[in-house]
């Protein structure tokens, strides 16, 4: 069946969306010449997972990412104090959103650092690739109507 | 501010997918200081739209803007040109917006995209309360107050019922003051506990919706 | 038929004697068979029935129509009216039609939110309007305007008068204590002729509360009834006491039914025991007992306790 076959070479692009401070030196560069295999990812440094709002993250999904995976430093590791918390609670939002429009509360999710290494972010990267493979395609790249 | 909130997703993309381009009103006051249909709003709102309508199957092209105001009508007059685009209007603004955008625009079918149910205070943040009930006939002078019009569940005027909890919740929700214990308890607090003692007579609920649609005039300020 | 003025209830509590009142639920449906059954097991064993009005606000046969069913059958009513539902003008026309009926003893109260009635097994109408137009403390204006002025809430006449013997609750150990006697005094002040309060069991608060209202001159100016639900099991005393407003249950009396090998023998002995101590207090003028749908255990406590029989009265008294 084509639906099934479209799934076995369906390479999730992932957005990598991490805060600064809880990544290891390199570690962008790392993850850049890293090697993805069956899936892509596009990594993005923020100066903190607590500037991420809800919009943007909705935005890259609206744009075609299959899947956005915020990672941030610990619980009591913000050096701004809350901002993983509240990172980690608009995430939840927008999984509860997705669940509402059938797009599929697995295309977000939220992982912490501290001091991650380039392999370290790939291989988030690659689970939250897995964790949307049976989901599909992102809608919003289909052409056509159904 | 009167308080809305998102109606579910699932009936907003129902409603829109048979259109090709529908403008996304917002506002920027009570709305806007309830979550609920300011620009940031707006902006969450029209990417899961066009992502859930776009999961069933229907392309729709979503414009956007956020008035001052939805009850004024030099804001309203704002969106004219961007009407003319498109073929049906969402306004995440409250009822009172909704119906204004309907009146003006009157050409178009225009749909609310939030529920209007209350008047609250923004108690802290991602906390809204209930604190008026517009009953026309303002009790505050003494309840010390606090309004058992608006928070107490059953309206009461004469004192709590005998669903206060033990903590001093209400029966219905153990998370709600019962606003009784509350006034009783800023009475005790001034030395006038007695001054509850009075029995207070029915209220006069024509003043309030119950009365009838409200019209009213102020002549002073007729042109 | 004849027609009274006065209820068997006021008539009993003006006589001195130590009044009895039991409680009975209309059924969900509209059978007058299933009123006539409960009534049947409770005949003789109290001076007056409370028939509940959409408790819990879950859809029953009304107050009014199931106390006509039991006045036909020989039993004397309380029928409740409760905030919840009507408005001052419904309220006063179904009173103007419990009076026709032949009804005579009303009690007031505020009613359970129409919330109450979504749970457990029951969906209820959690959806619905309440209405709330007027409060119990007003409710109870309302009915003594009625009696004693032939005179409507708004200010018409009707005519002629409706007698009523007017009842309220009382809750004294809910929050705030403080208030709780001063709107006892409401209740009377507005009209309140008999109180049935809220179940008790904490025989030494109860005993404080009562001081209270006798302090305030309360206890002479209403005959103070105090509820009296029969314990049926350790778990019924332990949701109650966590669950229901202004029911406080001492740890003690849970330990007792809950090492009881006869959990009902033992919860019959202890409302005994109950009723026997508020008896002694000042100011308690009889008991309100409820068996919540087990009325066929309300013969045997109400014997127990020595009360039966109830007195009867001929026309000619």
């Amino acid at each position: 069946m084509s639906a099934k076959s479209n799934k076995n070479c369906f390479e999730p692009e992932v957005v990598l969306l991490y805060c600064q401070h809880c990544v290891g030196d390199g570690a962008e560069i790392a993850v850049q010449s890293q090697q993805a295999c069956g899936f892509s990812v596009r990594p993005m440094m923020m100066p903190c997972s607590s500037k991420i709002e809800v919009p943007y993250i909705l935005r890259i999904l609206e744009q075609g990412a299959d899947a956005v995976e915020l990672v941030a430093c610990p619980d009591g590791g913000c050096r701004f104090l809350v901002g993983s918390l509240r990172a980690e609670k608009r995430i939840d939002y927008i999984r509860k959103l997705l669940t509402q429009i059938n797009f599929g509360a697995e295309r977000v999710g939220i992982s912490r650092g501290p001091g991650l290494s380039g392999e370290e972010l790939l291989a988030l990267a690659a689970d939250r690739a897995e964790a949307v493979r049976n989901l599909g395609a992102n809608p919003m790249k289909k052409g056509e109507h159904r | 501010m009167i308080f809305a909130e998102w109606k579910p997703l699932e009936e907003l993309t129902d409603k829109l997918g048979g259109f090709k381009k529908v403008l996304l009103a917002g506002c920027a006051t009570c709305v806007a200081e309830c979550a609920a249909g300011g620009e940031k709003e707006v902006e969450t709102l029209a990417p899961l739209l066009r992502m859930g309508l776009k999961e069933k199957g229907f392309d729709v092209e979503i414009l956007t803007a956020t008035l001052e105001k939805q009850c004024e009508w030099e804001f309203v007059e704002e969106l004219a040109e961007l009407v003319q685009q498109v073929d049906a209007v969402l306004s995440i603004a409250c009822g009172i917006g909704v119906q204004a955008l309907a009146e003006r625009f009157d050409e178009r079918p225009v749909y609310p995209g939030v529920n209007t149910s209350a008047l609250t205070i923004r108690q802290e943040s991602g906390l809204w309360a209930s604190r008026c009930a517009a009953c026309g006939d303002c009790v505050l002078g003494e309840t010390f107050g606090l309004c058992p019009v608006a928070r107490c569940a059953k309206s009461l005027m004469n004192g709590p019922c005998g669903g206060t909890r033990a903590n001093g919740s209400c029966e219905l929700d153990e998370d709600v003051d019962c606003i009784w214990k509350l006034i009783v308890d800023r009475a005790e607090a001034r030395g006038a506990l007695e001054s509850l003692a009075e029995i207070k007579k029915p209220k006069d609920w024509s003043a309030s919706r119950h009365g009838g649609p409200k019209r009213v005039i102020r002549e002073e300020l007729r042109q | 038929m004849t027609d009274r003025t006065i209820s068997n209830l006021q008539r009993v509590i003006s006589s001195g004697e130590f009044v009895v009142t039991a409680e009975i639920g209309p059924p969900r449906g509209p059978d007058p068979e299933d009123v006539r059954k409960k009534a049947a097991l409770v005949k003789g064993i109290a001076d007056a029935y409370n028939v509940t009005d959409n408790q819990t606000a879950v859809v029953r046969m009304s107050s009014i129509a199931a106390s006509k069913i039991l006045l036909d059958a020989g039993l004397e009513p309380v029928m409740q009216m409760v905030c919840r539902d009507r408005n001052r003008i419904a309220m006063q026309s179904d009173l103007l039609g419990a009076s026709a009926l032949g009804l005579r003893n009303c009690l007031c109260l505020s009613g359970d939110h129409q919330s109450a009635g979504a749970g457990g097994k029951l969906k209820g109408h959690p959806g619905s309007k309440n209405v709330f137009d007027i409060d119990s403390i007003q409710l109870i204006s309302v009915v003594k305007g009625l009696r004693d002025e032939a005179v409507q809430q708004g200010g018409d006449s009707i005519e002629p008068a409706a007698p009523f013997f007017i009842g309220a609750a009382w809750t004294p150990l809910s929050p705030s204590e403080a208030f709780r006697v001063i709107r006892l005094a409401k209740k009377i002040e507005a009209g309140a002729d008999f109180i049935q309060t809220q179940a008790v069991y904490d025989v030494a608060a109860f005993a404080e509360s009562m001081k209270k209202a006798h302090d305030r001159g309360l206890t002479e100016r209403a005959a103070i009834l105090p509820g009296i639900i029969v314990p049926r099991s350790a778990g019924m005393l332990r949701y109650m006491n966590a669950n229901v407003p202004g029911v406080e249950v001492p740890d003690d009396l849970i330990k007792r039914m809950a090492s009881a090998s006869d959990p009902g023998a033992e919860g019959i002995k202890i409302t005994i025991e109950l009723i026997n101590a508020v008896r002694e207090m000042p100011g308690v003028k009889g008991v309100h007992l409820q068996a919540i749908e087990a009325e066929r255990l309300l013969p045997e406590v109400i014997e127990g306790a020595g009360l039966l029989p109830r007195p009867s009265y001929s026309d000619a008294d």
